[in-house]
C-alpha cells in the first residue's frame, strides 16, 4: 500500500492543471515553443554536421590547379604522368568540371566530366560509369542529382537538356539517370557527363583539364609531396583537404554561432518565465497550499503533488515540442530555419536533411527545461508549505 | 483530553508592534464535551482554536491532547495529528472552489492513498449524514452558502476525527440555516465528538446540549 503509486494525488495534479486553463495553456505554449526551437536547431545542427563530415571525408587529399596572374587556368592533362612519378602519390586524375549557370531557375549546377576508361576519383562516380554509358550511338548522356532533376523538370526538360555553349550554340545532352546520393550536400547539384561533352560545354581544349586531384598513400607525406609539386610546377596552386576542411568548418561554425546566440536568447526567455514563477505564488495558490496543510497534508504531500503537476505539464510540453521539431525538421525539412544553416551552398535546389537520431540532443533539451521548470515550481511551493498554516489561510 | 497550560500567544507585526492575542490562559476540555467559546471580535477565540488544531504554535505554554504535547510537534507530525484527530470547520469554509463537492470532501484522504471502495464508503457516510449527497458532482463555487458549509462539515468528518472545531460557523448563514447548523452540532454531540465552537452568535447561548460556555476577553478567560 505504501509503495503503490498514489493515483488520487496524480488525479489531483491533473485537475489542478486543468482548473487553471489559461495559465496552463500559456505555460504549455511557451514551453513547447522553446523545446521545439531548441530541438529543431539541435536536430538541424547534427544533421548538417553529419553531412559535412561525410563531405569533408570525400574531399580529394590534394588538388593541383594552374595559376596565371593569380587566376585559375586549365591545366595540361599530361601533367598527370609527371605527378604519378612523385614518390608517395598513389593516384592522380585530371578532372574536367565547372559550374553551369541555369538562367531559367537562377541556379548553378556543377558539371563533372568523366572518362569511362579512367580511374575515377570518387567511388560514387565509379558506380555511375559502370551503370550508364555516357556516350552511345552518337548521343551524349548525363546523370544528375535529384536537385538538378527537379529544377530541370520545372522547366519541362524531362528527357534531355540543351546546354548553351560559350559561342551561343546548343549542346543537347540526354538524361541517362539520377544520382543515388551518397551525401546530399555534394551530389544534389551535380551533373555527370562524359569528359568530351563537358569540354564542349565549357569550350575547353581536348588536352586540358580543370585541375588534377591526387591520392596519397600516407597522409603524413602530404606536406612533402606538396612542396615537391611546387618545385616542379611553380605555376600551380595546391589545395589540401585540410585547407578545405578548415574553410568548410569556418562557415559552419559561424552559422552555428548565430544559433548559439538564438539559443541563448530562448534560454533567457525561459529563465524570465522561471523567474516570474519563482518570484511568488498567486494568493489563490498560496491559500490552496494552506488549506491542504490545514486539513492534514504534510509538506511532502504538497510537494509531491506539485512535482506531479509540474512534471506532467513540462513533460507533456517537452514531448510535444520534440515531436513537432521532429516533424518540422525531418518531414518538412525545416522550412525557414534550414536556409539560415545551408546558406553556404550556392545552390538553392532542395536539399534533404539526413535523419540523425541523437539521444544526447534530446537529453540536453530535457535537462535544460523539465527539471528547471519543476524546480521553479517546487521551490516557491515549498516556501509556502513550510509556513504556519494558520498564517497562510487567515 | 485537551489541555491548554499557561498559553501565551504574541503576534509580532513588526519589531515595535506586538499583539498579545492570548495572555497566560489555562483551559481543560474533557472528552465528549461540547464547549462554546464566546467573546468580542479580536478577543482571541480563533487563536485558541488554531492552537488546539496545531495550525500555529504558542509563544509560551503547552497544548496537550491525549497526553501528546502537540504544541511541540514538528510540522509534518502536526499535519498527521490534524489529519487523524481534527475536523476543522473554518469560518470561510476554506474549500477549493473550482473542485467538485466530492473532490473537496475526500481531500484529507488523498495523501493516504486509500482503496477506491474505502473512499466511497467514507464519502457515502458523510454526504448522507450532512445531506449533501445529491450535489456530489457539483462544483463548489456554484453552491449556496449553506451548501458550502455542509461540504465543509462533511470534509471535516471524512476521517471520523475525535475533535471537531468550528470557527464562527453561523457568521455567513441566515437564521434558518444557523438553526440547522445547531441541529448538526447536536448530532455530532450524539456521535460523542469533542467539540469546540467559537462564536458570538447568541443562538448558541443557553443550548441544552452545550456543556460549557467560556467567555474570552482580551486574550484572557473570564471566570
Ligand atoms: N496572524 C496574525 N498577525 C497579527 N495579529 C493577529 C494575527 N492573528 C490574530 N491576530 C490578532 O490577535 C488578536 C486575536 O485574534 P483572533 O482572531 O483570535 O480573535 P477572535 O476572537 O477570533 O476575533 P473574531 O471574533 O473577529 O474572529 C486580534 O487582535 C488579532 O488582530
Ligand atoms: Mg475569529
Amino acid at each position: 500500500m505504501k509503495n503503490k503509486i498514489n493515483l488520487y494525488l496524480i488525479e489531483y495534479a491533473i485537475n489542478a492543471i486543468l482548473r487553471q486553463k489559461a495559465k496552463s495553456f500559456f505555460i504549455v505554449f511557451v514551453f513547447t515553443l522553446l523545446t521545439f526551437l531548441l530541438t529543431s536547431v539541435f536536430f538541424i545542427t547534427s544533421s548538417l554536421k553529419y553531412e559535412l563530415d561525410a563531405t569533408v571525408d570525400s574531399l580529394p587529399q590534394i588538388i593541383v590547379q594552374k595559376i596565371k596572374a593569380g587566376r585559375h587556368y586549365d591545366i595540361d592533362e599530361d601533367v598527370v604522368d609527371t605527378l604519378l612519378g612523385i614518390e608517395g602519390v598513389e593516384d592522380a586524375v585530371a578532372r574536367v568540371w565547372g559550374y553551369y549557370y541555369f538562367a531559367n531557375a537562377g541556379v548553378n549546377f556543377s558539371v563533372v566530366g568523366l572518362n569511362e576508361y579512367e580511374k575515377q576519383y570518387k567511388n560514387s562516380f565509379e558506380k555511375i560509369v559502370k551503370k550508364i554509358e555516357l556516350e552511345k550511338d552518337d548521343k551524349s548522356f548525363m546523370v544528375v542529382g535529384r536537385g538538378v532533376q527537379k529544377v530541370m523538370n520545372k522547366s519541362y526538360y524531362k528527357e534531355y537538356f540543351n546546354f548553351i555553349k560559350p559561342d551561343g550554340t546548343l549542346k543537347k545532352v540526354n538524361l541517362g539517370g539520377v544520382f543515388d546520393a551518397d551525401t546530399e550536400l555534394e551530389s544534389n547539384d551535380v551533373i555527370v557527363m562524359s569528359k568530351d561533352s563537358a569540354r564542349e560545354i565549357f569550350d575547353m581544349d581536348e588536352d586540358k583539364a580543370t585541375d588534377v586531384v591526387l591520392k596519397v598513400a600516407n597522409p603524413k607525406e602530404v606536406r612533402t609531396i606538396v612542396s615537391k609539386i611546387k618545385s616542379i610546377y611553380p605555376d600551380t596552386r595546391i589545395i589540401t583537404s585540410d585547407d578545405l576542411k578548415v574553410s568548410y568548418q569556418n562557415i559552419f561554425d559561424y552559422k552555428s554561432g548565430i544559433f548559439l546566440a538564438l539559443f541563448i536568447v530562448s534560454l533567457f526567455t525561459f529563465f524570465i518565465i522561471i523567474y516570474d514563477k519563482s518570484s511568488g505564488l498567486s494568493s489563490e495558490e498560496k491559500r490552496e497550499i494552506g488549506i491542504l496543510k490545514a486539513i492534514g497534508w504534510r509538506v511532502d504531500d504538497v510537494l509531491k503533488e506539485k512535482f506531479y503537476e509540474s512534471f506532467i505539464i513540462s513533460f507533456f510540453a517537452y514531448t510535444l515540442g520534440v515531436g513537432l521539431a521532429f516533424v518540422f525538421v525531418y518531414m518538412f525539412q525545416a522550412p525557414l530555419l534550414q536556409n539560415i544553416f545551408v546558406g553556404y551552398s550556392q545552390l538553392k535546389t532542395d536539399f534533404e536533411l539526413p535523419f540523425v537520431f541523437d539521444f544526447q540532443t534530446l537529453f540536453l533539451v530535457f535537462f535544460l527545461s523539465v527539471p528547471i521548470y519543476i524546480g521553479a515550481t517546487i521551490i516557491p511551493s515549498w516556501k509556502v508549505a513550510t509556513l504556519e498554516a494558520d498564517e497562510v489561510i487567515r | 483530553m485537551i489541555e491548554l497550560k499557561n498559553i501565551t500567544k504574541i503576534y509580532e507585526i513588526n519589531k515595535s508592534d506586538k499583539v498579545i492575542a492570548l495572555d497566560d490562559i489555562n483551559l481543560r476540555i474533557k472528552e465528549g464535551e461540547l464547549v462554546v467559546l464566546k467573546g468580542a471580535s479580536g478577543s482571541g477565540k480563533s487563536t485558541i482554536l488554531s492552537l488546539i488544531a496545531a495550525l500555529s504554535k504558542p509563544t509560551s505554554g503547552e497544548v496537550i491532547v491525549d497526553t501528546k504535547k502537540i504544541s511541540k510537534l514538528p510540522d509534518n507530525f502536526a499535519s498527521v495529528y490534524r489529519r487523524d484527530n481534527i475536523g476543522f470547520i473554518f469560518q470561510k469554509y476554506n474549500l477549493i472552489p473550482t473542485l467538485s463537492v466530492k473532490e473537496n470532501i475526500i481531500l484529507p484522504l488523498v495523501p493516504l492513498n486509500p482503496d477506491a471502495s474505502d473512499i466511497q464508503n467514507k464519502l457515502d457516510i458523510v454526504t448522507n449524514r450532512f445531506n449533501i449527497s445529491h450535489k456530489e458532482n457539483a462544483i463548489v463555487r456554484n453552491l449556496s452558502g449553506g451548501e458550502q458549509q455542509r461540504v465543509a462539515i462533511a470534509r471535516a468528518n471524512i476521517n471520523d476525527p475525535k475533535i471537531i472545531i468550528a470557527d464562527e460557523p453561523t457568521a455567513n448563514l441566515d437564521e434558518k440555516l444557523s438553526l440547522h447548523f445547531i441541529e448538526i452540532l447536536r448530532e455530532l454531540k450524539v456521535l460523542n465528538k469533542t467539540i469546540v465552537v467559537a462564536t458570538h452568535d447568541p443562538l448558541f447561548f443557553g443550548l441544552d446540549f452545550v456543556d460549557r460556555e467560556i467567555e474570552v476577553h482580551n486574550g484572557k478567560i473570564v471566570v
